[in-house]
């Protein structure tokens, strides 16, 4: 028995979260490999862009996201969702690898105090949370806000954007594993977070919103950028 | 508001949310989870009834076809805390914020430029 699928007892288990049986372990190591590369240039970003009075903005985000992941929210279909955070966390930070950054610490405290995700297949779950969830979430931000100018309709299509490809990737990666065969794969995992994109994009704009009236300043100069 | 404020007032939301979110979180399987239901006939993809017996049979099926029966026994496995109802779940998802608050400021202390 998979102890991270617990699906009848009243758990906090959750979306893209895959674990440890879901990928063979020759694979999953090929994943740890690739998050390590982006979990270094991350660190690299850290020690190069972060500046040190920036610090409690990254800590109070990633404490936010390891909180709201904890959240399911009902969809249809008997099926429940939660936001990821990566695009929010890139998007205030002005980097993707702050997202690597923030959701690489959030995972790690995640597997490994709550048995939420797995050990092994920890690298995928960075991989499509952080790295993905990052990329697709700021440079969908980055070109939506250059083009419509109003950060929150660009921002809550990034969140939505984020999640529903982290989701896809999900998916490939589970018909390689040979878990899902890949058509249904993607159609059922891009049904379902479709709509948690929704939660997803909904809660991205708002927290933008209410960071951006607290603090103008990060709307010219995200938390990273030395400008 | 300024950042000292801005802080404080990120770290109560988060703080309210952690101890809220064993009340109103969903326990219906998530996407991930329900997209596994499905494609191993435990439920139907736009249905919301999951054959239980099937799921278990499931995460049994799936073992078998990766080969990873790695387990690993977590000390709050899905946020619980032994013997404690929705208080404990409440409790122990509140400290994780605090861990994860206090490893992010520790590690980006460490790492971050001071100019």
């Amino acid at each position: 028995m998979i102890a991270t699928v617990n699906y009848n007892s009243n758990t906090l288990v959750t979306i893209v979260h895959i674990p440890d049986a879901f990928i063979p372990l020759t694979q999953a190591a090929v994943y740890w490999v690739i998050a390590l590369v982006f979990i270094a240039l991350s660190l690299r970003w850290a020690r190069n862009e972060m500046r040190e009075e920036k610090v409690p903005l990254v800590a109070v985000l990633a404490a936010g996201i390891f909180a709201i992941q904890a959240v399911n929210v009902p969809i249809p279909w008997g099926t429940s969702g939660h936001m990821m955070g990566a695009a929010l966390a890139a998007i205030v930070l002005g980097s993707p690898f702050a997202a690597v950054f923030v959701l690489t610490l959030v995972l790690i405290v995640q597997g490994v105090l709550f048995g939420d995700g797995g050990i092994t297949v920890m690298g995928a779950n960075i991989i499509n949370m952080g790295v993905i969830g990052g990329f697709v979430g700021f440079y969908s931000f980055k070109g939506l806000n250059a083009a419509i100018r109003n950060p929150y309709p660009a921002a809550f299509i990034a969140g939505w954007l984020s999640l529903f490809v982290a989701a896809l990737v999900c998916a490939v990666e589970m018909a390689i594993a040979g878990t899902f065969p890949l058509e249904l794969g993607l159609i059922s995992m891009g049904l379902y977070h479709a709509v948690i994109g929704v939660i997803e994009g909904g809660i991205t704009a708002v927290a933008l919103y209410l960071i951006y009236t607290a603090r103008p300043d990060l709307l010219k100069s995200p938390a990273g950028v030395t400008a | 508001m300024d950042q000292k404020n801005l802080l404080y007032f990120g770290i109560i939301i988060a703080l309210v949310i952690a101890v809220a979110a064993p009340f109103i979180a969903s326990s219906n399987p998530d996407g991930l989870e329900s997209a596994f239901f499905g494609v191993f006939g435990a439920k139907e993809v736009h249905g919301a009834e999951l054959d239980e017996e099937a799921a278990g049979a499931a995460e049994e099926q799936v073992q078998e076809i990766t080969g990873n029966t790695f387990s690993f026994d977590s000390p709050f496995p899905d946020y619980t805390i032994g013997g404690m109802e929705k208080a404990g779940e409440a409790l122990i998802i509140a400290v994780g914020t605090l861990i994860v608050l206090g490893i992010a400021f520790g590690l980006g202390r460490a790492l971050s430029r001071s100019d």
